[in-house]
């Protein structure tokens, strides 16, 4: 605007020539063009820098994993130490004797300074040492690895139960909004969100087991041991899952391109499954992503309903038996699977969605 | 800007009482603030006092105290009769009656002091609406009592959510810079213990007990205000209102207080709302894992903890605990969403 105004002043107010204003003119609008092109070109840069960079990204964001990585190592570190009572004795067990608890404290350096005790926690870590169950007498490391797998088990199975519910009841009720179907739906989803997992747990040991014996009441090993904790862990996903599938949908089926789609003459179903559902599906799956975390906080209830064996009921257990050990190294694998859950899924994407921007 | 007119509030209020859901979740919220607030007089019986012939009794069922001591019976309804109905023992029938007098007791720290009870059978008998749990306590009793710990659970554990996580998102938004990424690193070390993962370290560390529940529980919403509201002051920082409070020489904090924190109220809302139903179920968890409340307090995970053990032969002990922590996070949950779709200046139409 500014430009223009400033055109048809120069032309006719100015006693300049004729040449001096075509030259003035000119100038202008090359500079008009030069910073347009500017403008583009740096998208293009832009992009070219998205794409090649994108080692880079991964690099930084890598970075950025190392500080919430300690963070959580210092926290799990502090535990013992500002627990009430002497961490040796805590680490030692409840009914240690004098000579053990003098044994744990050399080991972990408990009566020299916290910055050396830090040093030697990190140099244990590194090589695998996350110390010594005081209620099994066996080293930690080993105790979660023989728990972990178990809980990865369930949280996936629970994860293929929550999509399996989830999505469809998402897709129904964003296809009939306002029914009967779709308040039931959400209305159902919202009690999924609401239920306390462990009760549910009880109420399907309840019912499948004890009064139908249709499954195993506890325990794990086969499949049948799997159904209900997968059941019951999934569902409040499957609920949140639905909840999101719904509003996007929605949002999707609301924009231009479906409407064209449809005046195109294309078939439905067609419109809302290649169309909508795929374009749909992108929050979804940042959700799904996220809700892996909430699912090993989950199966830590879950599996104590259960007796499932896994990390949540090796922590539990842990805590009851101020089991110190333990309890440190369960809580150090949950929160660092975590972590590494969310950098996976913030890597992925970019593979999902392509407009997305590494920057 | 003409959208301000739209949330004039009787446009916010209609649309806030619009749906079914909503009302449910209000009828829901109502009903839990108003147990929990006069627990005593709704509870025929003080939640502690024990029956031990009375143990694993079931639902709806009397016993006589005196005449055949322990006999049971079951409570009835006939038409025209007694409209609250009446518990038949043997050839005897005892009507339930409002207003009775039974069991003293004494609440909010002494004010209200009486032997009032909203329901009870009068005389020689008891009676167990939810039946009885392993010590002949009465379950209706208890889930009223669990309901005031319930929901100062809830208001104490969102209330140093609020406390913390607001001020931090406020100041971490607006201050951005190297204070942002330090606070926001450590909002990323609490958020890497997923959901109740943190509050069972802190209560790991500090001890179970009920105070240690509520406090740990607040921790582990810190980060969750602290995220949401970093976000809405980001978007607020560079507006126009906010720059020309600036430009009036307001400081900082001013600035915080009348444009920044009024404006990113709503999410806030709407959060709270929804993290007061994340809170009782994390507490009700604690207390079921063991980790939470001790005996005998009448706090619903716990509850519910105590009656797995007899799951086959007297699920109700189980079944009512969990219904009620189902009911509570579920009216807060449906409050949270019609809060949503109120306070949202898109609102769907």
């Amino acid at each position: 605007m500014r430009r223009v105004i400033v055109r048809i002043v120069l032309t006719k107010n100015l006693n300049l020539s004729q040449t001096q204003k075509i030259k003035i003119i000119l100038k202008l609008e090359i500079n008009k063009i030069t910073r347009e092109t500017f403008q583009s070109s740096k998208l293009i840069a832009h992009s070219l820098y998205t794409r090649t960079h994108l080692t880079t990204y991964i690099a930084r964001r890598l970075l950025t994993v190392i500080p919430t990585m300690l963070g959580v190592l210092l926290v799990v570190f502090a535990m013992v130490r500002l627990a009430p009572g002497d961490p040796a004795e805590l680490l030692a067990g409840e009914f240690a004797t004098p000579e053990t608890i003098k044994i744990i404290r050399e080991r972990f350096g408990l009566d020299q300074p916290v910055l050396t005790q830090l040093g030697l926690y990190l140099s244990n870590l590194a090589q695998g040492d996350l110390g010594e169950s005081t209620s099994k007498r066996s080293p930690v490391t080993k105790e979660i690895l023989t728990y972990f797998p178990n809980t990865l088990v369930l949280t996936i199975a629970a994860m293929l139960v929550a999509l399996l519910i989830g999505i469809p009841a998402g897709i129904i009720s964003a296809l009939r909004p306002g029914t009967i179907v779709d308040l039931l739906a959400m209305l159902g989803a919202l009690i999924g969100v609401s239920m306390p997992v462990f009760w549910f747990g009880l109420m399907a040991i309840l019912l499948f087991s004890v009064q139908l014996g249709w499954f195993p009441v506890a325990g794990t090993g086969t499949i049948g041991h799997l159904v209900l904790p997968a059941i019951t862990l999934g569902l409040g996903t499957a609920s949140i899952l639905a909840r999101i599938t719904r509003s996007s949908m929605l949002e999707v089926l609301s924009q231009d391109f479906i409407r064209s789609a449809r005046a195109k003459g294309l078939a439905g179903r067609t419109v809302i499954f290649k169309h909508g559902l795929r374009n749909a599906l992108i929050p979804v799956v940042t959700v799904v992503g996220l809700q892996f975390g909430g699912l090993l906080e989950g199966a830590v209830i879950t599996e104590t309903v259960f007796a499932y064996p896994g990390i949540g009921q090796l922590l539990v257990g842990g805590i009851l038996a101020r089991d110190y050990p333990i309890v440190q190294g369960s809580v150090l694998v949950i929160a660092l699977a975590f972590i590494l859950i969310n950098l996976i899924i913030d890597l992925l994407y970019g593979t999902i969605d392509p407009r997305i921007r590494y920057d | 800007m003409a959208a301000k007119t739209n949330t004039s509030p009787p446009r916010w209020r209609k649309k806030l009482f619009s749906s079914w859901l909503a009302r449910l979740g209000f009828v829901l919220i109502g009903l839990f603030l108003f147990v929990a607030a006069f627990a005593p007089i709704i509870a025929p019986y003080d939640p502690n006092s024990q029956n031990l012939r009375a143990t694993y009794v079931p639902p709806f069922v009397g016993m006589s105290l005196t005449g055949p001591e322990g006999q049971l019976g079951l409570w009835v309804r006939e038409i025209n009769r007694t409209p609250l109905g009446e518990v038949m023992i043997g050839e005897t029938q005892y009507p339930v009656k409002l207003f009775v007098r039974g069991d003293a007791w004494s609440w909010w720290g002494g004010i209200l002091r009486s032997d009032f009870h909203l329901f009870g059978v009068d005389g020689a008998i008891k009676w167990y609406p939810f039946g009885a749990d392993e010590q002949g306590r009465d379950i209706f009793s208890r889930l009223a009592y669990g309901a005031w710990i319930s929901l100062s659970i809830g208001l104490i554990a969102v209330g140093i959510g609020l406390g913390v996580g607001v001020p931090l998102g406020v100041v971490s938004g607006y201050a951005g810079g190297r204070l942002d990424l330090v606070v926001q690193r450590l909002v990323d070390i609490m958020l890497s213990f997923p959901g109740i993962l943190l509050a069972i370290v802190l209560v790991a560390t500090f001890g179970t007990g009920l105070t240690n529940v509520m406090i740990a529980v607040g921790i582990a919403t810190i980060p969750n205000y602290a995220r949401l509201v970093r976000g809405s002051v980001l978007s607020l920082r560079d507006r126009e209102f906010v720059e020309a409070s600036k430009a009036l020489g307001n400081n900082d904090w001013r600035i915080m207080a009348q444009h920044i924190v009024p404006n990113a109220l709503s999410p806030i809302i709407v959060q709270s709302s929804l993290q007061m139903a994340i809170a009782i179920l994390f507490a009700a968890g604690l207390g079921f894992l063991g980790l939470g409340a001790r005996p005998p307090e009448p706090e619903w995970g716990l509850m519910l903890a105590r009656g797995r053990e007899y799951l086959a032969t007297a699920p109700h002990v189980a079944t009512f605990p969990g219904l009620a922590i189902m009911a509570v996070a579920l009216g807060f949950n449906l409050l949270g969403d019609a809060l949503r779709d109120a306070l949202d200046p898109r609102g769907k139409s």
